[in-house]
């Protein structure tokens, strides 16, 4: 294990000390999501290109669709806004050791009730109409979170299972009762319309350049929420204490940390944000509840959090990136490219990061290489093993933890 | 009301095989230990490609294996990543669901220009004629050969697990793995077998949508079929006839929900469809909590195996 010789050249050496330090991502935590979407826009550029059409221009539609115009900004923002919401949801779960993978079922939740409140209160209610409606779709999303927190403290459920299964719950009421039964639009004239009633004015989200863009209100309460959020969790004694029941449920509860109750607060917190993506696509993008309405939007946020991270910046950069791309999927329509294209890139990207401990098996690898000789090496298969050390294993193993009351 | 029931029992059967095919998949991989998640994925990998294959070559058979096989290739991605890099199994769940729900749209407009495939053959129906005359049992008769496969499997799968040394491996491994490799049994080549026959099953899950069920494939697909294949999972307590029954339980729950929609006329009114969609879910919740019996995991699903750590 000593050092080849003392005359190592100084490149070689320079090189190396780079790479080693590339393979600690806990020093350089924004490696990991460059080189996993890097890998993706790779892998998606490949295969535009063998199905025999043009990549390099279809790039250029998806960027300069997603930024060329103001309205392409407006639709932008808007979908970095939601993406950013829906990623800090899994991401604040996440931080307190909770898989919240209903964030579909609480965005659906979100959306119907700034729906109801939008269009349910007469116009005159003026200033507070939207802030109604933003706080309805929070509780919303909450209480339907606060639902899994309770089945999993309280009766033992895991939060993946009962998540997913409140996804559909939700979705299926929604969609199945409240939006063609009780909730659904009168016209004038008695007939009754697809969707929920358009929601009032004065529950529009403010934007900025009037009908011109969507760039507005949206992405500035989803940044602020971001940057309170990264308070939350790193600068307050409630945050740290999230954080140690993520890290070690047990320890926390040694120190005197009401673990149950900070399950309750981790998830009302990932339900309130879900929620209120919900709110947003309602009351700046559709402005009613459509008959139609599935947006995998809350899937896409447990991907923006794991490649950001789940840290509350990283979720942020990483929902303007795929907030822009996806904007301009529409663009790639002039190449006959489904518009849900930048959906495979982050798809990919996430399975990039799925398989991080690879990513840094092959940069060891390389570090090895860059070592010249490999003989009093140590292989890098020895080195790492199966065991990637470059992360402490998420605690997210789904073992029912029964009795956290 | 005998041409009700009869009608119900017949559009079960034709319901019943996606999702029994997949959770019978998902069950056997979550009885090895690893996590399912993926299972909605692989039923829309495979339904693409069973199209595909059938378009190809002609022959239905052959499309159910180009399906069976890109959702065994899914599978075996996701046993890799969870066996030798000990990656978390739920991620690459949700990663394997993400890139199959673009990845097969972009597939399906590279390849066809629209969102759907054209028309292809269909696997075949098995005629039982000698029950024609018989009100209700012959319901029986006219079905694809998938839903008779499906409806055998949990008896293999019930005797592989309770009467095989195989098969009592498998359940050693998905409850206690280091108990079961201090006794020589190889936890790693036990998960990767079971997760990738797991995954050979979505795909046939998949594929009796895309070449059974309807004769192309359609972007929607599976709509949602993969969860409610992971839901029949637990509500069938992690067994074979469990899983078996579950699925036909939530299949006969969708028939009865058509076949109520399409011949009362307004059911709507007082039993709002989204009601009975939201149902197995909620009958599946309730199971777990404890309200209506009790259902528990295999000790070991989604813990990676260290043999370093016992």
């Amino acid at each position: 294990m000593t050092e080849p010789s003392p005359s190592t050249p100084p490149l070689s050496t320079h090189l190396r000390s780079c790479l080693s330090r590339l393979i600690a991502p806990q020093r350089h935590p924004i490696l990991l999501p460059l080189v996993a979407v890097a890998l993706a826009l790779l892998v998606c550029f490949i295969a535009i290109w063998l199905t025999g059409k043009d990549p390099v221009a279809g790039y250029q539609k998806m960027f300069m669709g997603g930024l060329g115009t103001l309205r392409a900004q407006g639709d932008s923002s808007t979908r970095a806004a939601i993406l950013t919401l829906t990623g800090l949801s899994v991401a604040v779960a996440f931080s307190a050791g909770l898989f919240n993978i209903g964030g579909e079922g609480q965005l659906v939740v979100g959306a119907i009730a700034a729906a109801f409140v939008g269009q349910a209160i007469a116009p005159g209610s003026g200033l507070i109409h939207l802030p109604l409606a933003l706080g309805a779709a929070m509780l919303a999303g909450a209480l339907l979170a606060l639902g899994a927190a309770w089945l999993k403290v309280r009766r033992g459920v895991h939060e993946v299972i009962s998540t997913i299964l409140l996804n559909w719950i939700a979705i299926y009421l929604v969609e199945g009762w409240l939006v063609t039964g009780p909730l659904r639009a009168q016209s004038a004239t008695g007939h009754t319309l697809p969707g929920t009633a358009q929601i009032a004015a004065t529950a529009e989200l403010p934007r900025f350049f009037g009908l011109r863009s969507d760039l507005g209100f949206a992405i500035l309460l989803a940044s602020a929420l971001a940057l309170a959020v990264w308070i939350f969790l790193g600068r307050t004694w409630r945050g740290f204490e999230l954080r140690a029941c993520g890290d070690s449920p047990e320890t926390a509860r040694a120190s005197g940390i009401p673990v149950a109750r900070r399950v309750y607060l981790a998830m009302a917190i990932s339900g309130a944000c879900a929620g209120l993506a919900g709110a947003l696509i309602i009351l700046g993008m559709h402005r009613q509840y459509p008959a139609m309405f599935r947006t995998g939007y809350g899937f896409d946020g447990i991907a923006i959090s794991l490649i950001g991270g789940n840290h509350p910046l990283g979720v942020l950069g990483v929902a303007a990136f795929f907030g822009i791309i996806r904007a301009g999927g529409t663009s790639l329509q002039l190449l006959q490219i489904h518009r849900t294209f930048p959906e495979l890139i982050q798809g990919l990207a996430l399975l990039f990061v799925a398989g991080k401990a690879i990513l840094a098996h092959g940069l060891l690898w390389l570090r090895v290489r860059a070592d010249g000789s490999s003989a009093d090496r140590p292989d890098p298969s020895a080195a790492v093993g199966a065991r990637p050390e470059v992360e402490p294993e998420p605690e997210s193993a789904p073992k029912p933890k029964s009795s956290e009351g | 009301m005998l041409a009700f029931i009869e009608a119900i029992l017949a559009s079960t059967l034709d319901f019943a095989p996606p999702v029994l095919f997949a959770a019978l998949g998902g069950m056997l991989s979550e009885r090895a230990g690893i996590v399912a998640l993926g299972l909605e994925g692989m039923m829309r990998l495979s339904a693409f490609f069973a199209a595909v294959g059938t378009l190809a070559t002609g022959n239905p058979w052959l499309g159910l294996c180009c399906g069976m096989g890109a959702a065994g290739l899914a599978a075996l991605g996701h046993a890799w990543l969870a066996i030798r890099w000990r990656s978390d199994q739920i991620i690459s769940g949700v990663a394997i669901n993400l890139v199959a729900l673009a990845g097969v749209t972009f597939l399906v407009e590279a390849l066809y220009g629209s969102t759907d495939t054209t028309g292809s053959a269909t696997i075949g129906k098995l005629e039982l004629g000698f029950l024609s005359d018989l009100p209700v049992v012959r319901a029986l008769s006219n079905h694809s050969w998938l839903t008779w496969i499906a409806l055998l499997l949990p008896v293999a799968l019930h005797a592989l697990f309770y009467a095989t040394p195989l098969g009592l491996r498998i359940l050693a491994v998905g409850e206690k793995p280091a108990a079961a490799a201090t006794l020589g049994v190889d936890v790693a080549a036990i998960r990767y077998g079971c997760v990738v026959v797991g995954g050979l099953l979505a795909g046939m899950g998949g594929a009796a949508l895309s070449i059974s069920t309807l004769d192309r494939f359609s972007n929607h697909m599976p709509a949602g079929q993969g969860f409610i294949a992971l839901a029949a999972v637990i509500f069938g307590k992690w067994t074979p006839f469990g899983a078996c029954g579950a699925a036909l339980f939530f299949a006969a729950a969708n028939a009865l929900r058509i076949g109520l929609e399409s011949s009362v006329p307004g059911v709507q009114e007082f039993l709002p469809s989204g009601v009975l969609l939201a149902l197995p879910y909620a009958l599946t919740l309730c199971l777990l909590a404890g309200f209506i019996g009790r259902a528990q995991a295999p000790a070991a699903s989604g813990i990676p195996f260290d043999t370093e750590r016992r």
